[in-house]
């Protein structure tokens, strides 16, 4: 454990991850973690300093934790999941004495919110609407490809639903056809639904402090659900200075002053950016343990470094590296869903294992011979994790292993 | 070795190309220990993926196994062990190890092949472990090193695909430990292994068999040259493969068969002699000594069948009131698929048995018994369908009675049936043939409890969920029945204040368990019962020869004990019963039981160690120094109007044992204090 500074500040982290706590350990701040009771026996048994809270949908109690955290001397809570974004918002807000900051967390937590936001704040974004039962999604799916001067019995262009408070790629389908609208149980209503847009779509991260971009990193996907690595590759790194011109936009619309915002981004083949979503949280996909290979800093640090209202700039700006210059390498990873209907072993291709680029993986075998399904995106069965120096031959590796076999 | 690669030291035989690869996981390695070293304690356990992942890798690899053992200190410090048994090394086992090694997921199986090649630099001194000596790292990877013969030298098994990485990775850390430790070293702690399990005389001896045979395809082979593997093994080898002259070169069945018939009667009784002192010396039959007595007996040359078993003047004397019999007994029962009944036989007549006058013709009836067809699926799934099951079933019976403590449980939770068998079979042979009779014959056995009739075939399973498989014949045919039975009398006790074993045990066993019950766990808490002192004196009053009267223990008595672990943990109650107590070799007192655990040699922890062998046991005996045993003892059965002096007995005593009861599997049952 880490000597701490009680000059700095003292931060909450909501909700449970290991690896955060693991930094935030080794970091030279207070921190408590708050999460639910079952961690509690857990947290006894090695020392992390902890208070029980479990977080459900606000309610009259809510004030509860953030009395408890103030009066602990609590300096900023930070989110670690989509979940507990809304409850970070409300208890800055009361800690900060700044009201502002829950309705700033509410914007984050509703995806149509979000966008209505940053539509207001000159943010370009595709064609989106709520949908509350099926017949909503039928008709925008006929407006969007009327809008795009299809015929009867032309392909449609596909249209994207999303859930309006999960993470990533947690409920998110593509809909082509009536069936695939069919498809969707009644209990995943109401719905975000956008436009398709062909282009290239991407995912930054930016740690902010006082209001300025501290670190932007770009996350260049491979293929969306499967694969990601860092830095971006030069191609997509090209258009760091427009990305960074549309972050400073959604740091004013949403007006963020401490923190992490992880938007996404597309651009199109006649190079207009896009705004997806944003969320202020760390991202998935490992995409922390990907920039601490890369770059050798802690990202999860970083966070409590940006969050905490009493560091100097002169600590943050010396505790983030140079962007891709100061990187060691490119670091990636591979989701693996199952591709056959019934597997019953873990078995690495050899061409991954013996690819020299191959650092690790934490799949586990099956316990017992599983049929796969796959709904939606992002229920991967783990990690397969890539260094390398060429982000050439690493964009081709992660594509070529959607072609293989890692359950057999 | 069949993998000359895998013990050559890195960089020296593999090509550059190799080597380079080597060094570039080993960086990879570097870089996961750095990273698992910096990470919290309490994150080791979920932080620790990529080091195993790359170290499994690099196993696989010729000299990576080098690479590896050159970073034993940093993998220790890493914390790669944290939370695990690993980080425990004293308590681990060679035999569990195994068991990971052939059945672990990848994972697994690399942190223990990381945790043997730690422990190597522990018993070559050149890692200091606070835990363990560099004599007890020795120990283990030794027996570690015996039991894994077949990765050394056997050819590679039915390797999965997606397994292959793990499998090489683990024949190259046993090589590369094998290399430190010596080949010579390996077969002989294997010999020693195999000795003192044969100490035990059990019946069932397949396992044994497996690892002589191992040891038999070591010494043949001329690239392991185990100079001074010593006489133990090859007395081993010779005693299953080649006992005398006529079969030393392990001719097979056929041509040993045909030698006979032109033997001379000078080289037959040759033959007989060295069949027999080969068996009495291990405890191992060999396939040819069936032959011999089929031979012999079809000669009706009883002389030969008396040399060939063995036989004292007590043995000679039955043989010859009772020759019909065992010609009729070997004829049926004892071939080459059933040898170990030439051992169960000769103890039989040893036993002077055949003078009871029930036994004999009850070996006659089961001579003419036929196995229901239910008992005839069941001894085939266990044992193959080579031989009837009237034969396998009468060959298990003769093994049963002339070694009643070679009884096992197998891996069973039946410790009370097969104690029960052993206990017949010891003290009321006739009962159990009776038992058997009806079992084998009618799928059914009945048991009178308190005027109640039990019939097993009505009766719902017991504590084995499925009929046992890897025990003798008598023990797959009979435990189910038993089993039920004993739960059943158990059930039928539920709601009584009192333990249930108070009623059932001398229901169940016979009239010679004493009806009085001392239990020294208070039944409504589960603690540490407050007359735990009362206890000890009274085990002392019944059984210590100087407490009772010097009244020796006449049938074995069901006890109960508390098992502890090798850190005196307590794992569980266990089913035994009390043989007698009487002086050892070294003059102290000791208690000599029946366990019917396979290997009855146990460390039980803080000095607890259960001899079975030169503390002047019998062939199948446990024993320890009476208070160490009356420290573990939790149950025993009794007659009041028996009690002796057992006031006498020093109360420095009883707070011996009673300190050594809390110290161990005691330490979380004690009382709560009185607010």
């Amino acid at each position: 454990m880490a000597d701490k500074n009680p000059e700095k500040g003292y931060v909450a982290l909501l909700g449970w991850s290991l690896g955060a706590i693991d930094a935030a350990e080794r970091f030279d701040r207070r921190y408590v973690v708050v999460a639910p009771d079952w961690a509690e026996p857990y947290c006894q048994e090695h020392g992390i300093p902890y208070v029980p809270w479990n977080f459900e949908r606000l309610n009259d109690r809510s004030m509860e934790i953030a009395e408890k955290l103030k009066a602990m001397g609590v300096d900023a809570a930070i989110p670690l999941f989509e979940e507990t974004v809304e409850w970070a918002g409300a208890i800055n807000a009361v800690i900060q004495g700044n009201p502002r900051l829950h309705g700033q967390a509410i914007l984050f937590r509703d995806k149509a919110l979000m966008k209505r936001r940053a539509q207001l704040g000159g943010i370009r974004v595709g064609i989106f609407e709520e949908a509350h039962d099926r017949g909503d999604i039928i008709r925008f799916l006929k407006r969007v490809n009327q809008t795009l001067l299809k015929l009867d019995g032309d392909p449609n262009d596909p249209i994207h639903i999303k859930a309006f408070d999960k993470a990533g790629c947690l409920g998110h389908r593509v809909v082509r056809t009536a069936d695939d609208i069919d498809a969707i149980p009644d209990d995943e209503f109401p719905v975000l639904m956008e436009s398709h847009l062909d282009g290239w779509e991407f995912a930054v991260e930016a740690w902010i402090h006082n209001g300025k971009v501290q670190f932007l990193n770009i996350s260049e996907y491979v293929t969306l659900g499967y694969s990601v690595f860092v830095p971006a590759s030069p191609e997509l790194e090209a258009w760091r200075p427009r990305v960074e011109q549309e972050i400073e936009k959604l740091i004013k619309t949403f007006d963020i002053e401490n923190g992490f915002i992880h938007p996404e981004y597309f651009v199109t083949s006649d190079g207009t950016m896009y705004f997806g979503e944003v969320a202020y949280r760390p991202p998935g996909f490992k995409v922390f343990e990907l920039l601490e290979r890369a770059y050798g800093f802690n990202a999860y640090q970083g966070l409590i470094v940006c969050f905490d209202p009493k560091s100097t700039d002169e600590e943050v700006a010396a505790f983030f590296p140079e962007e891709v210059v100061d990187a060691t390498g490119y670091a990636g990873c591979f989701g693996v869903y199952p591709r056959q209907r019934v597997v019953s072993d873990l078995a690495i291709p050899e061409e991954t294992e013996n690819h020299p680029y191959f650092e690790s993986h934490e799949l586990t075998a099956p316990l017992e011979s599983k049929v796969t399904k796959r709904t939606a995106f992002g229920t991967h069965w783990g990690l397969v994790y890539f260094v390398g120096d060429d982000p050439g031959t690493m964009r081709d590796l992660l594509k070529r292993q959607e072609e293989l076999d890692f359950y057999v | 070795m069949s993998d000359p690669t895998a013990a050559v030291p890195e960089n020296a035989g593999g090509t550059d190309a190799a080597a380079a690869e080597v060094d570039r996981l080993g960086g990879m390695v570097d870089r996961a220990l750095t990273r698992l070293e910096q990470t919290s304690a309490f994150a080791k356990l979920t932080a620790r993926g990529p080091l195993l992942d790359i170290s499994g890798r690099l196993l696989a690899r010729p000299g990576g196994a080098a690479a590896l053992y050159a970073r034993a200190a940093q993998i220790e410090a890493s914390g790669v062990f944290m939370g695990t048994d690993w980080d425990h090394p004293e308590i681990l086992q060679p035999s569990l190890a195994t068991g990971t090694l052939a059945h672990g997921d990848r994972p697994t199986v690399t942190l223990e092949l990381l945790s043997e090649l730690r422990l190597l630099a522990v018993a070559q001194r050149e890692l200091f472990h606070p835990r363990l000596s560099s004599e007890q790292a020795q120990h283990f990877l030794s027996q570690l090193l015996a039991l894994n013969l077949n990765r050394l030298f056997g050819p590679p098994g039915e390797a999965e695909r997606g397994k292959e990485v793990i499998t090489t990775a683990t024949r190259h850390v046993v090589g590369f430990v094998a290399d430190y430790i010596g080949y010579g070293e390996i077969l002989a702690r294997l010999s020693t292994e195999i000795e003192r399990i044969l100490a035990q005389r059990p019946i069932m001896v397949d396992d044994v068999k497996v690892m002589v045979t191992r040891i038999a395809a070591c010494l043949h082979d001329p690239d392991i040259s185990p100079g001074g593997v010593g006489l133990g093994a090859a007395r081993l080898v010779s005693a299953l493969f080649g006992p005398t002259a006529g079969c030393r070169e392990d001719p097979g069945l056929d041509v040993y068969k045909d030698r006979l018939a032109v033997l001379d009667d000078s080289s037959l009784q040759q033959e007989a002699r060295a069949f027999a002192r080969a068996m009495h010396d291990t405890g191992l039959v060999s396939p040819y000594h069936p032959v011999f007595l089929r031979h012999s007996t079809a000669l009706e040359r009883g002389d030969l069948v008396g040399q060939a078993l063995g036989l004292s003047s007590t043995g000679t004397e039955a043989f010859s009131c009772y020759a019909s019999l065992v010609y009729s007994l070997i004829d049926t029962a004892i071939t080459p698929d059933t040898t170990q009944a030439v051992y169960g036989l000769a103890l039989l007549l040893e036993r002077g048995l055949l003078f009871d006058p029930a036994i004999a013709p009850a070996l006659w009836g089961h001579i003419g018994l036929k196995p229901s067809a239910t008992v005839e699926r069941t001894l085939a799934a266990a044992f193959g369908d080579r031989q009837p099951a009237a034969t396998l079933l009468l060959a298990g019976t003769i093994s049963v009675l002339g070694q009643p403590l070679g009884i096992g449980q197998g891996n069973n939770p039946t410790c009370q049936a097969a104690r029960a068998l052993s206990m017949w079979a010891l003290a009321a042979p006739d009962y159990l043939l009776h038992l058997l009779t009806r079992a084998a014959r009618d799928d059914d056995i009945v048991m009178v409890f308190e005027g109640g009739r039990l019939s097993s075939s009505t009766l719902a399973a017991g504590l084995a969920p499925t009929p046992p498989i890897d025990v003798d014949p008598v023990s797959v045919v009979l435990v189910p029945h038993l089993d039920r039975i004993y739960i059943e009398m158990g059930r039928l006790c539920a709601g009584r204040a009192g333990d249930p074993h108070a009623w059932v045990n001398s229901a169940m066993h016979g009239w010679w368990v004493g009806q009085d019950t001392a239990l020294v766990v208070d039944l409504a808490t589960g603690h540490l019962a407050d007359s735990a002192d009362r206890f000890v004196r009274l085990f002392h009053g019944l059984y210590h020869p100087l407490y009772n009267g010097n009244k020796p223990v006449t049938h074995p008595q069901p006890a109960g004990i508390a098992v502890t672990d090798s850190l005196g943990r307590f794992i569980g109650w266990h089913a035994i019963s009390i043989l007698r107590v009487g002086l050892g070799p070294q003059g102290d007192m000791r208690v000599f039981f029946f366990n019917p655990n396979y290997d009855g040699g146990q460390d039980w922890g803080h000095g607890v160690i259960v001899s079975t062998d030169g503390n002047g046991e019998r062939f199948g005996e446990s024993s320890l120094p009476f208070e160490q045993f009356a420290a573990r003892l939790y149950l025993f059965h009794y007659d009041a109007c028996e009690e002796g002096r057992s006031d006498a007995v020093p109360a420095d005593t009883v707070e011996m044992v009673l300190a050594m009861v809390r110290a161990t599997w005691a330490a979380d049952k004690m009382p709560e204090p009185e607010a």
